[in-house]
């Protein structure tokens, strides 16, 4: 791997954009560790897409500095290009041509000879399942087999920064699951990646870190912190008739009633300090007499966080 | 995967939307031709077009050996066909360029190429080769019908080489043209209709705006007619010679807007085309319908005539008068209008590039109303 003197693969400070009237992005501040995978959470309009397009060098930021590996877009576009791999939102494919000439021709437009070029294609449609599809025009492709197309060419010069907006999208479930080993083995290389979705339970087992956005705005620490505790909450299921509230006072531990059934004494979330803990906890309310049927964390951690958030803001 | 790991970004150097390389240009344009070649309608437009003017040509051969009204071939049947294969041309190049670049980006697939290290000059260039490739197959489709008829006309020898290298030089011109509008525009439609009310500008506005102009540079001059003395009784010819008579008559200082003429891609062609050397030695010279435009368009560059001569009764063998000989030579000296008329076309495309290059440029600054991005 390269070694270049930023800490970070990819940074954005005080990033600003609006078009006309509308202030699409506002203030948004990002910062992406190598190795790391970073979820992009907002609602539908909140300026995700307007971020993602500033960092690729797409989209002129009116305010704020971008850089990518250490270089500045601004000054040396194309390099700053070569070194990030996006996957639009919006899905185009070259109708007639193969699936295997677009990554070829993406391969060599990154300014690769012909045969590595090929060579990459083809090791890429096979870690897409794409490979019986080499030679088939991608106007046969479904939805979900263009946006796996649309993912390898993203990778198709190997980058060390990864941005993908809204790659679950359209996918099955069991191409999500390819997508989040991509993913994460692509991590486990050293590079960063930049993920936004819709879908938070899924991005909970494939990020390390979130970044969640308002109205334009990146939220900084206090909403991280809200994952944080939201990976802390662990939800009890006990027998019917079985008090599993009195078990968790009785253990002095910071709990609460499911907040859909406030009075079913059978079921409450509580907090832990990690896995340990928890495992403890577990054994403890066993050894009590307590018949647990259920016993996990709460829900998806973001989902959680970004409800919250949500809460805050009405 | 280790191979190209390093490749990329040592590769990578230090530019703008205007470094260009032959291998992003030449990539782009693979791409392009290759999303349009396969496309089967491609094909049977071009058959179509084989069979239109394969017609026409046969057409035009047959009425003109009808009918040659009195003369030899001349050049008209090469005239005509080489005017309609330019005419079709003009009426196809468009669709090729005027959308290639807001159609790729309402399709999504405009951002992806801009995402990569290739400039917007690469891209630019690349699809406006790819349009003028497309383009010159209908050129090359026609080429056996322009032969055709140029071995059926006496038209002058090299006349098949330049003008159709004109032609396919005009053809570049409306693919850039269109490749401008498509950049400025953010519907295809738009882009479409402003391509062609840029070629008709070029086309018949230059004409229409040539004859409007007519009485604005018209101011009274005299004008000199020779005629023979003909008997006012007999109506016959009174005695040999010639005489004149003279009238004050509204003229038009053509040489004020004969570049109007020169503007005409029709125009451009027809002067391009080598034509008949005898117009200084012949009273009547050889009439060829690419040779007569090219006169004419050089008559308006000179101006008004002001010495008519109808002394000759037909037989050709009356010599010129000095005004009329001096008015030969000066016809025939004229430089060349065509190469002035591409140079301004030249300037129209440069333009229309320069304005696309800055429009496909990364990162965007401001974007036109209606476009996104991805």
């Amino acid at each position: 791997m390269d070694t270049v003197a930023s800490a970070f693969a990819l940074e954005g400070h005080g990033l600003r954009r609006s078009f006309g009237d509308v202030h699409a992005v506002d203030d948004a501040s990002i910062e992406l560790e190598r190795g790391r995978v970073t979820a992009l959470i907002g609602p539908n309009g909140c300026g995700k897409t307007t971020l993602m397009l500033m960092l690729v060098g797409l989209l002129r930021p009116h305010a704020g500095t971008v850089m990518i590996d250490g270089i500045d877009p601004g000054s040396d576009g194309a390099g700053a290009r070569a070194r990030v791999g996006w996957m639009p939102d919006m899905l185009g494919t070259w109708d007639s041509l193969t699936c295997e000439e677009t990554l070829v021709t993406f391969g060599r437009a990154y300014g690769a000879n012909a045969s590595d070029a090929a060579a990459r294609a083809s090791e890429l449609l096979r870690r897409v399942h794409l490979s019986e599809y080499a030679s088939q025009p991608s106007r046969v492709l479904s939805r979900g087999q263009k946006q796996r197309l649309s993912l390898a060419r993203s990778l198709v010069h190997d980058p060390q920064v990864l941005i993908l907006d809204e790659p679950a999208s359209g996918l099955d479930p069991r191409s999500r699951v390819d997508l989040r080993e991509l993913v994460r083995s692509l991590a486990a290389d050293g590079k960063s990646v930049l993920i936004s979705s819709h879908v938070l339970s899924e991005l909970d087992e494939m990020v390390d870190d979130a970044v969640f956005m308002q109205a334009g705005r990146t939220l900084g620490s206090d909403a991280a912190a809200l994952v944080t505790a939201a990976r802390q909450r662990w939800k009890v299921v006990a027998l019917a008739g079985e008090d599993i509230h009195s078990a968790l006072a009785n253990l002095s531990r910071d709990w609460s009633p499911d907040a859909t059934a406030i009075a079913d004494t059978s079921r409450a979330n509580v907090q832990v300090v990690d896995a340990a803990d928890a495992a403890a906890l577990l054994a403890a309310l066993v050894a009590d007499g307590s018949r647990i049927s259920a016993f996990g964390p709460v829900g998806s951690a973001l989902e959680s966080a970004y409800l919250s958030m949500e809460g805050e803001r009405k | 995967m280790t191979a190209t790991e390093a490749g990329p970004t040592q590769r990578a150097t230090r530019s703008g939307p205007w470094r260009i390389r032959w291998h992003g240009v030449a990539l782009v344009a693979g791409l392009e031709l290759k999303q349009r070649v396969r496309s089967t309608k491609w094909k049977w437009a071009l058959g179509v077009f084989f069979l239109i003017v394969g017609a026409v040509t046969a057409l035009i051969i047959s009425t003109y050996n009808r009918n040659n009204f009195g003369g030899g071939p001349g050049d008209v049947v090469f005239g005509v066909v080489l005017f309609f294969v330019l005419f079709l041309g003009l009426v196809v190049s468009p669709t090729l360029s005027a959308t290639s670049i807001n159609g790729d980006s309402n399709d999504g697939t405009l951002a992806p190429l801009q995402v990569t290290p290739l400039s917007a000059a690469d891209i630019v260039v690349g699809k406006l080769l790819a349009a003028w490739v497309a383009s010159l197959a209908f050129v090359v489709v026609a080429l056996p019908f322009v032969i055709w008829s140029y071995i059926v006309s006496e038209a002058p020898v090299g006349a098949v080489l330049t003008t159709v290298m004109v032609v396919a030089l005009e053809l570049l011109v409306v693919c850039a043209l269109g490749m401008g509008w498509s950049a400025l525009t953010a519907r295809t439609s738009a882009s479409a209709v402003l391509t062609y009310v840029s070629v008709a500008s070029l086309t018949f506005l230059t004409l229409v705006f040539f004859g409007l102009t007519y009485a604005l540079v018209s101011d009274t001059a005299t004008v000199r007619y020779y005629q023979p003395n003909w008997d006012e009784q007999t109506g016959e010819l009174a005695s040999p010679g010639c005489t004149y008579i003279e009238s004050q008559e509204q003229v038009a200082h053509t040489e004020r807007t004969w570049w109007l003429l020169a503007l005409n891609p029709f125009v451009i062609v027809a002067d391009a085309a080598p034509s008949n050397q005898d117009i200084v030695t012949e009273r009547y010279p050889d009439q060829t319908m690419l040779g007569s435009i090219k006169y004419a368009v050089r008559g308006a560059r000179l101006g008004p005539e002001l010495v008519h001569n109808y002394c000759d009764t037909g037989t050709g063998t009356t010599p010129l008068l000095p005004e009329e000989q001096a008015r030969r030579e000066q016809l025939a000296g004229l430089g060349a209008v065509w190469p002035w008329g591409l140079l301004a076309h030249g300037v129209l495309a440069c333009g229309a590039l320069y304005v696309a290059v800055r429009r496909v440029a990364v990162p965007h600054g401001e974007l036109a109303t209606g476009t996104r991005i991805a």
